[in-house]
C-alpha cells in the first residue's frame, strides 16, 4: 500500500482520466456525466493530498526520485485547483465542439498528473518524463480546435516543445556526464566540491541549457515567441489551462534543480543574476507589446510574458541562502498562486463572453457592462488583481516579491518592476475602462452557463478572499519553502 | 583633510527654548491661516496680520540669536518622533545654531521690512488679502526649511518654498509673461528637486541607521562610515537641488524671469531669502562636502562659472530689476564659489550681508518703478532729484555690493576673495574680475537712471482695468513713507553688518555649526583688500566715463567688443537652448509626436482594433511559414548562446 500511497493524489487523477475514456466509449447516453467523474477524481486526489497533510506523512519515495514534501503538497492542491477550473470553464465549449469529450477531458487529467509529479521530482530523469507526461498531452490540446489556426498553434506548440525538450535534455546529459548520477541531491554535492568549480564552464553551459528548456515553460523572453501564436490560436479554455498549469510546474521544478543541484555559492551568482536580467527584460517586452494588441487572447499572451518576468524576480531573489531564500521562493510560490486564481478567472470570464460575441477582438468587449454586468465585475476584479492594485491579492503578491528583491540588493530590478506594473496598467485597466464606458455593439445580454457561473465564482472567490486575509497563503507559501531553509 | 577629528554634536545649549524656536515658524503660519479665512471679508487688515506674524518671529529670531551668542554658537537640537514604519523613522525637529540663527535673523528681518513695504506698493491691488496669505505663507516655508533638523522636513520645507514661490510669481496670473514665468521657475527647480530628493534617498538607505538626521549624516560623511560614491553622489545630489533653487548654472534660467512677480516679492524670494536656500543647503551639509574633494571641486567651478555669465548678461540689459536679477545669480555664483574654496564662513558671511543691500536695492527698483510706471532704464533718468531717498540708499547699495570700504559688501567679498586665493588661483581670478563687472554693471544702471536728463517714464494705460497705478509717470515723485521707511532701516544693515568681520566674530559664530573646524588663518589681507577696492573702483570710473561723461560712447563699446555683447544679450543663448531645443524640440514635439504615435496605434489599436502596429504584427506573426517557425527556433539557440556568454562576460572563469 505504501507505494500506492505515494503516488496517490496522481493516482486518482489517471483513474479518473481512464474512467473519463471508458464512459465515453461504453456509455454514450451518459456523456453529460464525464467531466463530472474528472471533478470527482481531482477531489480525491486533493483529498489524499490532504490526508497526507493530517498524517504528516511527508517522505522521499522511489529511491529519493520523488520528495513528498511541503513544497509539492503547495503544488498539489494548486494544480488539482488550477485543473478542477479549467474542467469547469471547459463544460460548454467541448458541448459545442461535440465530438471526443472523453479524450479531451483524460487528456487534461493527463496533463495534470505529469504537472504534480514535475513538482515532486527530485531526479533528472523524472523531472524530464513527468515534462513529457505534461507537455505532449498539451501540444494535442493546443491542436483540439476545429479551425486553422488551432492546428497551426498545436503544431508550432509541438515544434518548439521539441525544441526545448532537446535543449533541456542537452544540458541534463550534460550534468550527468560530469557527475555521474542524475539526482539533484548527488548533483548537488559534487558540484559543492572542488571538482564543480573546476568544471564551471561545463557548468554554466548546462544552466543556460536548462533555463532555455524551462524558460519556453514559463514563457521568457528569449524563449517566448510561441506564446501570443499558440494562445491565440489554442482554443480558450485550453489557452487558460497553459497559461497557469505549465507555467506554475516549471517555477515548481526550476527552484527545485538550481538549488538542490545548482546551488553551490560559485553558481547560484551566476543564474541569480541571468535570471534578473531576464525578468527585467521579460516584463519589459512582454508589456509593452501587450499595450498594441488588438486581440484580448494575445493581449494576455504578451502579459504572461510579462507576468512570468515577475514572477522571476523571487527567482533572482533566491541565491542567497538561509532566511532570505525562503523568502524568494516562498516570494515566487506566492505569486505563483495568486497569479493562478487570478488568472484564471479572467479567463473563465473571457471564454464566457468570446463563445457568445464570437470575438477575440478587445473593441467588441465595449459596453460589456451593460450586457454581462457579472462577467465584466468578474473580469474587472481580476484585472485590477493583475495589475497589482491594493488590496487585491496581486497586490499582496507583488508586494512580497519586491520586498524580497530589495532584500536581495536587486533594487534597480524593483524599479524596472515597478515601472511596468505601471505600463500593465494602462492595458489591462483599458480593457476595463472600455467594458464599463464603451457603447455596446449588440444589444443582447451574455447570459452566463451555470458551469461557466461556478468556476468564475471560484476563481474570483479565490481573488477576494486572500485579497481580505492573505495570511494563509502567504504562510502556506512559507511553510513548503522552508523545506529548502531546513536542509 | 581639513577635519582631524569630527567628533559628535553632544553640544546642547539648555537656554535656547524649544518653545520659541517653534513659535517662530508658527507666528508666520498663524498669520497665514488668519489671512486666509479672512481677507474676502476684510482684505484691508491683511497687510497689518502679516507684519504682526513676521513681526513676532522677528522678535523671536532676535532672541533666538543673541542666545546662541551668549552660548558661543553651540547647537541646541529637539528631536520627537512623528511616524515610525519598519526602518523608516521619522522625526519633528528644531536645530538652531549659528548658521540657523543667521539664516533665521537675514529671514525674519528683511520679510518684516518687504511686508512693510507691501503695505504701501501694493496699496488698490484687488489681490492684496491673497498676497499676503502668501507671502506668509512663505515666510513660514522657509523658517521651517532653516530650523529643520532633518532632512526629510527640510525636504517638504523646500518644496513648499517652491510652491509659494511658484504662486507668487504668477501673483499677477492675468498676465501671460508672469504665468508662464511661474510655470518656468516652477518645472527648472523641480529639475534641481529631483537630485535632492535622490540624494536624500541614498543617504537614508546607506547610512548604517538609516536616517535623516542631519546632524546624524554630516557625522556619517566626515568620518568616512559610508563608501566614498556614496557621500560624491550625495553630495552632488544636494548641489543639484542647490543649483535649481539657488539659480547656479546651468538651471539659473527662471530667475531673471520671476522678476514678473511683484517687486517686493522679487526683493524678499529672488534676492533675500528664497535663492539663498540653496547656498544653505550646501553650507549645512559642508562637512559632506569637504569629505568629498570633487563635489567641492564641482561647487566652486559652477559658483564661478554662475558669477562670471550672470554679471556679463547683467552688463546689457536694459530692464532695470533684470540687471539686479542677473546681479543676484552672480552674487549667488560668489557664495557657491566660496564654498567650493572652504570658505564656509565667508559664504555664509556674504549671504547675509547680501540679502540686506540686495533687498534695498529692490526696493530701490521697485520705488523707481512706482513713480515712473517702467523698469526700462531707456525710459529713465535724472530720477537723483526727484526721488532723494530712493537714489542716496540705492548708491549706498550698490557701492556695498561693489565692495567699496567700509560697507558690508566690502567685508564679506574680501573674504571670499582670499578663500579662493588660497584654495586655487584660478578661481580667484574669476572672482576678481567678477568684481569688476559688478562695479562696473551696477553704476552704468545708476548713471542711467538717476543722471542725465528725464525720458518721461512710461504713460500710464487708463484703459487697462487691471493697472492700478497712481500718480503722474511725467512728474516722478518720492514714494510714500511706507516704501522709503525701509528703504532707509535697509541701508544701516547694507552699511554696518559687514564689521561683524571685526575679529573673525561672524566667522568664529557660524564655524559652531560645524562638527570640527581647522583654522585657516587671518581672515583678512591687505594686498586682496587693496586689489579688490582697486578694480572695484575701475568698475565705477568705467561706468561714470560711458555713461555719465560719455567720453566713449555705449555704442561705440557695444560695437567694438561686437561678437560679445551679441552673446550676452543673448544671455549665452542658454534660454534659447533650452526652449527651443529642449522644450520646443524635444518635449513639445516629442511628446506630440509621442501622442501621435499614441493616437495612431495604441489608442486606435485597442479601440479600433486597427492600429497598424498591431495589426501587422498579429498578420506577420499568425501564419504558419517554414521561415517563421526557423526564427522561432533560431530565437532558441540564440537565447543560450547569449545566456552563456552574458555570464562568462560578467563573471569570467
Amino acid at each position: 500500500m505504501s507505494g500506492l500511497d505515494i503516488v496517490g493524489p496522481q493516482f486518482a487523477v489517471l483513474l479518473a482520466a481512464g474512467a473519463v475514456l471508458m464512459v465515453d466509449a461504453l456509455m454514450p447516453q451518459n456523456r453529460r456525466l464525464v467531466p463530472y467523474i474528472a471533478l470527482l477524481g481531482l477531489g480525491a486526489s486533493a483529498i489524499w493530498t490532504g490526508t497526507w497533510v493530517a498524517r504528516d506523512n511527508y517522505q522521499e519515495a522511489f529511491h529519493g526520485t520523488l520528495s513528498l514534501d511541503q513544497y509539492a503538497v503547495f503544488f498539489y492542491f494548486l494544480f488539482a485547483g488550477i485543473t478542477a477550473t479549467v474542467v469547469l470553464a471547459s463544460i460548454d465549449w467541448v458541448n459545442q465542439e461535440g465530438r471526443g469529450q472523453g479524450e479531451y477531458y483524460a487528456l487534461v487529467l493527463t496533463v495534470c498528473a505529469g504537472l504534480m509529479f514535475l513538482s515532486a521530482a527530485r531526479d533528472l530523469i523524472t523531472i524530464f518524463l513527468a515534462l513529457e507526461l505534461s507537455s505532449i498531452p498539451q501540444y494535442i490540446l493546443a491542436g483540439w480546435g476545429k479551425d486553422r489556426r488551432s492546428s497551426e498553434a498545436g503544431l508550432k506548440y509541438l515544434l518548439l516543445g521539441a525544441i526545448a525538450s532537446a535543449l533541456l535534455l542537452y544540458g541534463m546529459a550534460l550534468l550527468y556526464g560530469l557527475t555521474g548520477t542524475t539526482l539533484l541531491l548527488g548533483i548537488g554535492e559534487f558540484v559543492a566540491s572542488p571538482a564543480g568549480e573546476a568544471n564551471r564552464s561545463v557548468l554554466v553551459l548546462a544552466m543556460a541549457l536548462l533555463i532555455a528548456g524551462f524558460g519556453f515553460k514559463m514563457a521568457i523572453v528569449p524563449f517566448q515567441m510561441w506564446v501570443p501564436d499558440v494562445y491565440q490560436g489554442a482554443p480558450t479554455p485550453v489557452t487558460a489551462f497553459l497559461s497557469v498549469g505549465s507555467k506554475a510546474a516549471a517555477f515548481a521544478v526550476v527552484i527545485r534543480i538550481f538549488f538542490e543541484a545548482l546551488g553551490a555559492d560559485f553558481l547560484s551568482s551566476d543564474w541569480a543574476n541571468v535570471f534578473a536580467g531576464l525578468a527585467a527584460v521579460s516584463m519589459t517586452v512582454g508589456n509593452v507589446m501587450a499595450i498594441v494588441q488588438t486581440d484580448i487572447k494575445r493581449m494576455f499572451g504578451y502579459s504572461s510574458i510579462a507576468q512570468a518576468g515577475n514572477h522571476m524576480i523571487g527567482l533572482a531573489a533566491i541565491s542567497v541562502a538561509g532566511e532570505q531564500f525562503t523568502l524568494g521562493a516562498s516570494g515566487v510560490l506566492l505569486f505563483v498562486a495568486a497569479y493562478a486564481f487570478t488568472n484564471l478567472g479572467a479567463w473563465v470570464a473571457i471564454i464566457a463572453i468570446s463563445q457568445k460575441i464570437g470575438s477575440d477582438q478587445i473593441k467588441d468587449y465595449a459596453g460589456m457592462w451593460k450586457r454581462s454586468p457579472v462577467l465584466t465585475l468578474g473580469l474587472a476584479v481580476c484585472f485590477v488583481s493583475l495589475t497589482g492594485i491594493p488590496p487585491t491579492v496581486g497586490f499582496w503578491a507583488k508586494l512580497y516579491i519586491f520586498n524580497a528583491g530589495i532584500r536581495a540588493d536587486l533594487g534597480w530590478l524593483v524599479i524596472i518592476g515597478v515601472l511596468n506594473s505601471v505600463v500593465s496598467a494602462y492595458y489591462y485597466l483599458g480593457v476595463a475602462r472600455q467594458m464599463f464606458t464603451g457603447d455596446a455593439e449588440g444589444a443582447e445580454k451574455v447570459r452566463t452557463s451555470p458551469s461557466i457561473g461556478l468556476s468564475l465564482g471560484v476563481a474570483t472567490f479565490g481573488v477576494l478572499a486572500f485579497s481580505i486575509v492573505p495570511i494563509p497563503l502567504i504562510t502556506a507559501a512559507r511553510d513548503a519553502a522552508d523545506i529548502f531553509a531546513q536542509r | 583633510m581639513p577635519f582631524l577629528a569630527a567628533e559628535p554634536i553632544t553640544t546642547l545649549v539648555p537656554s535656547i527654548s524649544e518653545g520659541i524656536l517653534w513659535a517662530i515658524g508658527a507666528s508666520p503660519f498663524a498669520a497665514f491661516v488668519v489671512i486666509a479665512l479672512s481677507y474676502r471679508w476684510f482684505p484691508k487688515i491683511a497687510g497689518y496680520l502679516a507684519i504682526l506674524g513676521v513681526g513676532a518671529a522677528m522678535v523671536l529670531a532676535y532672541v533666538t540669536l543673541f542666545n546662541v551668542i551668549d552660548a558661543d554658537g553651540g547647537i541646541a537640537q529637539y528631536t520627537h518622533e512623528w511616524f515610525r514604519a519598519g526602518s523608516l523613522v521619522v522625526n519633528l525637529g528644531v536645530r538652531v545654531d549659528g548658521l540657523t540663527a543667521i539664516m533665521l535673523v537675514a529671514v525674519t528681518t528683511v520679510s518684516f521690512l518687504v511686508q512693510v513695504y507691501s503695505t504701501g506698493y501694493m496699496a488698490g491691488d484687488p489681490g492684496i488679502g491673497r498676497y499676503f496669505a502668501y507671502m506668509c505663507l512663505f515666510t513660514t516655508a522657509m523658517l521651517g526649511l532653516v530650523l529643520a533638523d532633518n532632512l526629510f522636513m527640510l525636504f517638504i520645507f523646500w518644496e513648499l518654498v517652491g510652491l509659494s514661490s511658484y504662486l507668487l510669481i504668477g501673483f499677477w496670473y492675468h498676465r501671460p509673461a508672469a504665468a508662464a514665468a511661474a510655470k518656468k521657475a516652477f518645472i527648472v527647480t523641480r529639475v534641481g528637486d529631483l537630485g535632492l530628493l535622490a540624494a536624500i534617498l541614498l543617504i537614508w538607505t546607506r547610512t548604517p541607521t538609516h536616517t535623516f538626521d542631519i546632524a546624524t549624516i554630516q557625522q556619517v560623511a566626515a568620518n568616512h562610515q559610508v563608501a566614498q560614491w556614496v557621500i560624491t553622489w550625495f553630495a552632488l545630489g544636494v548641489l543639484a537641488g542647490a543649483i535649481g533653487k539657488s539659480a547656479q548654472f546651468p538651471l539659473h534660467v527662471w530667475l531673471p524671469d520671476a522678476m514678473e512677480g511683484p517687486t517686493p516679492v522679487s526683493a524678499l524670494i529672488h534676492a533675500a531669502t528664497m535663492v539663498v536656500a540653496g547656498v544653505y543647503l550646501v553650507a549645512r551639509f559642508f562637512p559632506v562636502f569637504e569629505a568629498s574633494p570633487d563635489a567641492r571641486q564641482v561647487v566652486a567651478w559652477v559658483g564661478a562659472i554662475t558669477a562670471i555669465m550672470a554679471a556679463c548678461i547683467a552688463l546689457v540689459q536694459t530692464d532695470f530689476k533684470r540687471v539686479l536679477a542677473y546681479s543676484t545669480i552672480s552674487q549667488l555664483g560668489y557664495m557657491m564659489l566660496a564654498l567650493g574654496a572652504f570658505g564656509y564662513a565667508a559664504a555664509i558671511f556674504h549671504l547675509f550681508t547680501n540679502a540686506f543691500f540686495k533687498a534695498l536695492l529692490f526696493l530701490g527698483s521697485g520705488s523707481v518703478n512706482h513713480s515712473t510706471n517702467t523698469f526700462d532704464m531707456r525710459k529713465m533718468g535724472g530720477l537723483r532729484k526727484a526721488m532723494p531717498i530712493t537714489f542716496w540708499t540705492f548708491v549706498i547699495a550698490s557701492l556695498s555690493l561693489a565692495g567699496i570700504f567700509p560697507l558690508a559688501g566690502f567685508w564679506s567679498k574680501d573674504e571670499i576673495l582670499l578663500d579662493a586665493w588660497r584654495d586655487n588661483r584660478a578661481l580667484w581670478a574669476a572672482a576678481f574680475a567678477g568684481a569688476f563687472l559688478t562695479a562696473f554693471y551696477m553704476f552704468r544702471a545708476i548713471f542711467l537712471t538717476f543722471f542725465g536728463d528725464y525720458k518721461g517714464g512710461e504713460p500710464v494705460d487708463h484703459h487697462d482695468p487691471e493697472n492700478h497705478f497712481h500718480g503722474d509717470p511725467a512728474h516722478p515723485h518720492e514714494s510714500p513713507w511706507s516704501m522709503a521707511g525701509p528703504l532707509l532701516v535697509l541701508a544701516v544693515p547694507a552699511v554696518a553688518v559687514g564689521w561683524f568681520a571685526y575679529r573673525d566674530a561672524f566667522a568664529d559664530f557660524v564655524n559652531g555649526a560645524l562638527p570640527a573646524v581647522e583654522e585657516s588663518g587671518s581672515s583678512f589681507e591687505w594686498g586682496i583688500a587693496i586689489s579688490s577696492t582697486i578694480v572695484a573702483l575701475a568698475g565705477i570710473g568705467l561706468a561714470y566715463a560711458v555713461y555719465y561723461k560719455e567720453w566713449v560712447t555705449s555704442k561705440s563699446l557695444r560695437e567694438g567688443f561686437a561678437p560679445l555683447t551679441i552673446l550676452f544679450e543673448n544671455k549665452f543663448y542658454l534660454d534659447r537652448l533650452y526652449e527651443d531645443f529642449f522644450v520646443r524640440t524635444v518635449l513639445q514635439r516629442g511628446w506630440n509626436r509621442l501622442l501621435e504615435l499614441n493616437d495612431k496605434y495604441v489608442v486606435d489599436g485597442i479601440v479600433n482594433g486597427t492600429g497598424q502596429l498591431g495589426r501587422e504584427l498579429s498578420q506577420r506573426l499568425r501564419i504558419v511559414q517554414n521561415g517563421q517557425l526557423q526564427t522561432y527556433g533560431l530565437g532558441f539557440a540564440a537565447g543560450v548562446i547569449i545566456l552563456v556568454l552574458a555570464v562568462f562576460t560578467a563573471n569570467p572563469l
